[in-house]
């Protein structure tokens, strides 16, 4: 893999990488693109291939996702959870201006 | 003294109800051996503060009656498993200061019942790792032979079971965390059904693929942590109901598949390969057929397991950003904190795996990868489905090589990765698996005999699991 194509990866996923480190990920990867690449031999072999589209509910699978209604008092958690902020304001979570 | 190396759950709650000693006593032998070899294993990372309060509490129900076989009995907690109060840290710099800000399902589990949380035990960066050498706070050892790793990513909670510095401990999984440090340290580990164990407050890594994990000295030990800890949580999506649970304990046909040509793959140890065959003798001494079992696809699971993760580590992890909790760089502008926070905060395995798992999502290469790792899976559970009708369980080693030495592959991800793959097709297909020790070397590394069962029947791999530790 070329240290441009990482380089766009790692625009794409937010983190900042030393070119250094990307140059060790470009050679790390073609091994392991090229061990998971078996899948697509896999397909061709078994005789347990299933190519057919299966719906969703050939898989039951149905809804579990509760109403969403509120079910605590307002503020109740607050204080709790931005403990953990790094940077808070008046009950809020400050960021840097993006407009 | 209380000799830790041979207590059990089932002894040390004996003893705490005749009051031979008191939980305090109990967990000051712990915290004893915890202050004389924490420094060199490095299993814990932190001893809780309030374990001396838990301890007291714990008394009160022996006091009052209410103790039942978990109270009292001193654990360690991965560090991926929220305690309410308490750091958990995933081992990742991103996380160094978060605080829990509610309770595990399983840790409200266990402390209904009285269970003292020790401490959290290190592990490999978000659980990413089969040595315990990922994680930011430093290696761990394996207190058998300091110079070789515990295993991973559960590395922390197994040697800190095998230096007699916990009764027992709790794991996670993702594809072998729990099996393979417990197998590398000589105990017993559990990788529950897929759903078995509610996944609400453990750090997320591949989520169709984690699991709670027991790690303890026997099956016993695991079996009545399993138990406490089980049951259905509507604060997870994918637990399984109450009414899919009703205790189906059928008898079992004593019959065990062998799956020959998985075996045969390479970087299998001989010695390995070896104790493995005597392991099936003594199975067969105690009364099981041992049948060899065709699974053509089950040796593109490491390879099917190595898209899905990656995928699924990219988006879960989307979630670490600077902003709302953890780790948070100062940046030009909004788009420079989250790159300069996650670039700081994550360590190399996690960047790799993020950045693996994003190239895969990627346009262009959905298809070739995730969406064709997706359909083998299938396969490979339908395969497997197949082969249930016939046997109880199948077995296999834990793992294909020895412990081995610190940093030895620490710089070959593909060698590292080849550790899980006797453990993916349990993750994959959702099903039960444990790791049972099956003896020694001669210079005293343990070997581990991994038996996998289906959906929901742990019961086989605990009656197999005592036949065989009788045998060992």
């Amino acid at each position: 893999m070329k240290l441009e194509d990482i380089k766009k990866l790692a625009d794409l996923a937010r983190i900042d990488i030393s070119e250094n480190e990307m140059e060790g990920l470009a050679k790390d990867f073609d091994p392991i693109l090229a061990y998971v690449g078996q899948v697509q031999e896999a397909l061709k072999i078994s005789s347990m291939n299933d190519s057919s589209d299966k719906k969703p509910e050939d898989y039951f699978l149905h809804n579990v996702m509760r109403e969403d209604e509120v079910t605590n008092n307002r503020g109740e958690y607050t204080d709790k959870i931005l403990a953990d902020a790094p940077d808070i304001q008046d009950g809020f979570l400050k960021v840097k201006q993006i407009l | 003294m209380i000799d830790l190396k041979n207590l059990t759950i089932e002894k040390a709650h004996e003893s705490l109800k005749r009051g031979e000693y008191t939980v305090t006593d109990l967990v000051n032998e712990y915290l004893k051996v915890i202050n004389e070899k924490n420094g060199e294993i490095n299993a814990f990372l932190e001893i809780y503060d309030d374990v001396l309060l838990q301890a007291k509490k714990a008394e009160e129900m022996f006091k009052n009656g209410t103790a039942t076989l978990m109270t009292g009995i001193p654990m360690a907690l991965k560090d991926n498993i929220l305690f309410d109060g308490h750091i958990a840290s995933a081992s990742s710099k991103i996380l160094e200061n978060y605080k829990a800000t509610y309770d595990s399902f399983v840790v409200k589990k266990l402390k209904d019942q009285g269970a003292v949380f020790l401490g959290r035990t290190n592990m490999d960066e978000f659980a990413m790792g089969s040595s315990t050498e990922t994680s930011a706070y430093g290696v761990t050892r394996n207190p058998i032979d300091p110079t070789r790793v515990p295993g991973g990513s559960s590395g922390g909670s197994a040697a800190a079971m095998a230096a007699n510095m916990s009764l027992v401990a709790l794991g996670t999984e993702t594809c072998g965390s729990v099996r393979q440090p417990a197998s590398f340290c000589g105990l017993v580990g559990l990788k529950p059904t897929y759903g078995v164990l509610s996944r609400s407050g453990i750090i997320a890594m591949g989520s169709s693929l984690d699991q709670v994990g027991p790690l303890g000295k026997n099956i016993e030990d695991v079996e009545i942590l399993f138990n406490a800890i089980n049951g259905y949580d509507p604060k997870d999506s994918t637990s399984i109901p109450d009414d899919m649970r009703v205790n189906k304990i059928k008898p079992i046909k004593k019959r065990i598949g062998v799956p020959r040509e998985f075996l045969k793959g390479e970087g299998i140890d001989s010695e390995v390969l070896k104790n493995f065959e005597e392991s099936c003798e003594k199975l067969k001494n105690a009364g099981y057929e041992i049948v060899d079992v065709s699974l053509p696809s089950i040796k593109y699971s490491l390879a099917v397991y190595y898209i899905i993760m990656p995928a699924e580590v990219s988006s879960n992890l989307a979630r670490f950003d600077g902003i709302r909790y953890g780790l948070s760089e100062e940046g030009n502008n909004l788009l420079d904190v989250y790159k300069k926070s996650r670039g700081n905060g994550f360590g190399k395995e996690a960047r790799r795996r993020i950045l693996l798992g994003t190239y895969i999502l990627s346009h262009g290469y959905y298809d070739a990868y995730y969406n064709t790792a997706v359909k083998v899976r299938e396969m490979i559970k339908r395969e497997l489905l197949n082969m249930y009708l016939d046997v109880d369980a199948f077995i296999t080693p834990t793992v294909p090589f020895l412990p081995f030495k610190l940093g030895e592959k620490l710089n070959d991800p593909i060698s590292m990765y080849l550790c899980d793959i006797f453990s993916a097709p349990a993750n994959l297909a959702d099903l039960c698996s444990i790791s049972i020790p099956s003896g020694k070397t001669k210079e005293g590394l343990p070997f581990g005999l991994q038996i996998t069962a289906p959906f929901l029947r742990e019961d086989i791999l605990f009656t197999i699991g005592k036949d065989f530790e009788k045998l060992v």
